[in-house]
């Protein structure tokens, strides 16, 4: 009974040591944030939105509604060909794409779009030049809009430019 | 959720007692005493089969190892085969993986992997790309003997990396004198339509011995529970639920020779794996991409783009000497792995849009990555008295060269070594202690790498395009020292094990150099070239009792990382550099993390056991931006429930066994950017197997049903997790093995 009692004593203690370690405690840490930041370009004023049209040698004023549980980070947007019909749309509806063409002189635009710090929710409203002398066609107009924790959304449109 | 991880943690090891502690109390009548020496054992077994020497080799080797380690060998992979050689391993507690298709995967110790999980592949260590997550392991299942798996931190023996554990993979063993035989293995699988097939021949006369195996598996995309999914919201059909272009083939050659005596050992070692498999084509990484499905549907078998293809070469020589109490052994290695990746060119950030013809680089070669290493260990060890000395040295040269239109990595060669020592100190017959100490340098020079194309500095005006350096000439050195300390106490029934130690990693080329758009994560991944070689804490407890028809382990672990290496996603966004992507930058944190398995094991009856193992991990960063968030790819708790019968049939079905599997995973909601909550889910497998007997030629057949159900669940550790992938649909699998032997006689 001896060796029994000493073995008890080893792996009861060995136990309670490894409840210390496994720190079964309460838990101090307050909870994490993981929601994702919103981008929404359904409100009427918002511009572009999916299949819509920009002009060639003129002004359009980018506006979407940014928001975010905690606190927004940055928003970048990017606007590149997609005459080879590679996508990048996260919208259900679908556009009337023109045939697949070889690029000459695509516009090409990556813009960081600052936002003030301290934000939950932001209207953005940005003017964007649309050159003259670009190829004309199917585009894409991604935006990537980041929280202050690192949790990034992408809303990727189709557009055109006549 | 993270109180319900808690809660269940403390469940087990608040009930662990009750398990072991009511029959320590009243099971004395009936106790038998185990030898736990390494003495002959004085009660000779009336038969002697191999399996059971094996198996008591293993209980031994366990014994007096402090880590905590599993071994499985050749039947345990035959039986539970996966796509992989890491998938098969998977049923072990404490091992997951990172996955991508059905024939790759990369191993996951206790929730670190990458360059946290050292792979030792004929005693040396198997170099590839090991930091990518879509890169698998360039090993050939078949060709294995015995895997020895160690959790937990093994730097003292195995150097940089070994941070996490150790994956040790062993040959088969040496033919017996004067034989010739070898075997044959077929293959099929009806998830991913696959075939293939081992064949090995060996032979020894008196000291000469060879061993040779050719294997080769062929298969299609493979099929997943789900009709459409949505890549980042944008809907892709699935043809008959097959995954578009998963489709691979693998082939691989081995070659061992050399010469066994009474005190000299030495053999030759030469291999070649290929595999080139395809990736999703709706995400290639992880962007949504339309494709062309006509074609890509045509056959569920072609490899198109994109795609990769990796060539792992390997030249080994061992040899081992004894003489006195010494035994020497020597290993020397060269190994090369050359990945390349191949996508259609679509232009990115500043890239062109037409891809220029005056290029040296093919349009199609995405990436390329070429390795080579040459290795050298160098091992005494010695036996005085009640020690077990050994000393070691090792060394290691590296050059990796990149090719290919997009930027990760730089080109870049190292040069390291250790020494160490280790003692293993049998102060009697229960009681071992171990310690150890090892000392490392490595140097590690960078290469100089510029953009082929220009970017445009859109912050001055007027604007203005460049070239852009992407990684400057950098070279760094690093020194490390570090020790283990450790003890094994087996009385009877109950075992305990106990370690502690340092472990280390030097940081890795991407890790200081990264400065590139990572195409497929939508990152601007950039590198640190001031970071410190990575340290690790980490305590590691094993209890253990066997009785006659039942036996309980528990392991639990604590570790602590100082300075852990991090590739933090940050909330802002780089439009010069990093073309309009966020800024994911490598950083060091203070890292947290414990955990453990639980493994019980219940003989129901002679022929029907059942075994529970549970595993529960968890991470935090102590400090930086992602203070209070875990590590990527953590786990979620899991059980495994196992019910076998192993009946004895008759002389013509020996070891046949019926064995039914039901994991439990639950939900893993202690996610960090970029990850996706998963929801938890159950899976049931089968395996059934057995020897057929005809005359004195075997057979040995296993079958499996892996997720029996179909079940639709999402691996949160799986590469595909992200665009929201279900893992393989049911898979049945049928594996024969023919082993024979010809008549020799000798000349």
């Amino acid at each position: 009974m001896r060796i029994n009692v000493k073995k008890l004593n080893l792996l009861v203690g060995g136990l309670f040591l490894a409840a210390a370690l496994s720190n079964c405690s309460k838990d101090k840490a307050e909870p994490i944030d993981t929601t994702y930041p919103e981008i929404n370009t359904d409100s009427p004023t918002a511009f572009p939105k999916q299949c819509g049209v920009l002009k060639r040698g003129e002004k359009f004023s980018f506006k979407a509604l940014l928001s975010d549980n905690k606190e927004l980070g940055s928003v970048s947007v990017d606007i590149h060909h997609n005459f080879d019909h590679h996508t990048h749309s996260t919208e259900l509806q679908e556009c009337d794409m023109a045939p697949v063409k070889q690029a000459v002189k695509p516009f090409l635009l990556i813009k960081n779009i600052a936002i003030p710090a301290g934000l939950k929710s932001y209207e953005l409203n940005t003017e964007i030049d649309v050159p003259a002398d670009i190829d004309p066609g199917d585009y894409h107009f991604m935006i990537r809009l980041t929280d202050k924790e690192g949790w990034q959304t992408i809303k990727g449109l189709s557009i055109k430019i006549n | 959720m993270k109180k319900f991880y808690r809660l269940f943690l403390c469940f087990l090891i608040c009930s662990v007692p009750i398990f072991i502690c009511s029959p320590a109390v009243f099971g004395q009548s009936h106790q038998t005493v185990q030898d736990t020496t390494l003495k002959p054992q004085k009660k000779a077994p009336k038969q002697l089969k191999e399996v059971i020497i094996k198996d008591r080799r293993q209980q031994l080797r366990k014994e007096e190892e402090a880590l905590n380690i599993e071994i499985v060998n050749s039947g345990f992979i035959q039986r539970n085969l996966g796509g992989s050689l890491m998938k098969s391993l998977e049923r072990l507690p404490g091992i997951k993986t990172i996955g991508i298709g059905s024939g790759q995967s990369k191993p996951l110790i206790r929730g670190l992997g990458f360059n946290r999980v050292l792979v030792v592949d004929q005693g040396l260590k198997h170099e590839g790309q090991q930091w990518g997550a879509d890169h698998g392991l360039e090993i050939d299942q078949f060709a294995l003997g015995e895997v020895e798996l160690i959790k937990g931190a093994a730097s003292f023996r195995y150097g940089s990396d070994a941070i996490a554990g150790v994956i040790d993979l062993k040959p088969q063993s040496i033919p017996a004198k004067n034989s010739l035989g070898g075997s044959v293995n077929v293959l099929g699988k009806s998830n991913n339509k696959l075939y293939g097939s081992s064949v090995n021949l060996n032979g020894r006369q008196e000291n000469w011995f060879f061993d040779a195996r050719l294997t080769y598996q062929n298969y299609g995309d493979y099929r997943v529970p789900i009709d459409t999914i949505f890549v980042y919201d944008y809907a892709v059909k699935l043809q008959d639920r097959q995954l578009r272009n998963t489709a691979g083939r693998e082939t691989a050659i081995h070659y061992t020779t050399g010469y066994i005596g009474q005190r000299f050992k030495s053999l030759v070692y030469l291999s070649n794996v290929y595999s080139k498999s395809g990736f999703f084509a709706n995400a290639h990484g992880l962007e949504p991409r339309n494709v062309d499905e006509e074609m890509h549907d045509a056959s569920s078998r072609d490899i198109q783009m994109p795609s990769q293809e990796v060539n792992h070469f390997k030249l080994i020589n061992r040899t081992e000497y004894r003489v006195n109490a010494h035994q020497f052994f020597l290993d020397l290695g060269y190994q090369r792995n050359f990945r390349q990746e191949f996508s259609q060119y679509v232009n990115h950030g500043f890239m062109p849009p037409v891809y220029p013809d005056t290029m040296s680089i093919a349009p199609n070669l995405e990436r390329e990555f070429d390795k080579q290493v040459y290795s050298f260990n160098l091992r005494d060890k010695l036996l005085f008295g009640k020690h077990e000395f050994t000393t070691g040295l090792s060394a290691e040269y590296q050059q990796n060269t990149i090719n290919g239109w997009t930027f990760l990595v730089p080109s870049f060669k190292q040069v390291s070594a250790g020494i160490f020592a280790y003692d293993k100190y049998r102060i009697n017959d229960d009681f071992l202690l171990h310690g150890a100490l090892r000392y490392d340098f490595s140097h590690l020079h960078m290469f100089k790498y510029t953009d082929w194309f220009a970017s445009k500095r859109t912050a001055n005006a007027p604007a203005a395009f460049e070239k852009l350096v992407r990684s400057e000439d950098l070279s760094r050195t690093f020194h490390s020292l570090v020790w283990s300390a450790g003890l094994n106490y087996n009385l009877e029934q109950f075992s305990l094990k106990a370690n502690v130690g340092k472990s280390f990693r030097m940081p890795i080329a991407k890790e200081l150099g990264a400065n590139g758009v990572n195409y497929h994560y939508f990152s601007f991944e950039k590198g640190d070239p001031r970071l410190d070689a990575e340290h690790s804490y980490q305590a590691d407890l094993s209890l253990g009792w066997t009785a006659d028809k039942w036996s309980v382990l528990l392991s639990p672990f604590y570790n602590y990382f100082p300075n852990y290496i991090y590739l933090n996603p940050t909330s802002r966004h780089d439009d010069y550099y990093g073309a309009g992507n966020q800024v994911f930058q490598y950083a060091q944190s203070k890292v947290l993390r414990y955990g453990g398995e639980l493994q019980l094991k219940l003989k129901l009856l002679k022929t029907l056991t059942t075994s529970f193992s549970g595993e529960y991990l968890y991470a935090r960063q102590l400090s930086g931006d992602k203070k209070g968030y875990t590590l990527p790819f953590s786990p979620p708790a899991s059980a495994l429930f196992n019910l076998s019968w192993s009946p004895v049939l008759n002389e013509h079905f020996q070891k046949t066994y019926f064995s039914i599997d039901y994991r439990l995973t639950s939900s893993q909601h202690n996610i960090v950017p970029p990850e996706k909550k998963t929801p938890g889910y159950g899976l049931i497998d089968l395996q059934i197997g057995t020897e057929l007997w005809f005359q004195k030629q075997p057979v040995l057949v296993s079958l499996q049903a892996q997720n029996l159900m179909n079940t639709r669940y999402l691996n949160h550790t799986s590469f595909y997790r992200l665009i929201g992938l279900p893992e393989s649909g049911r898979n049945l699998i049928i594996s024969i093995k023919l082993p024979f032997n010809i008549p020799f006689h000798k000349s």
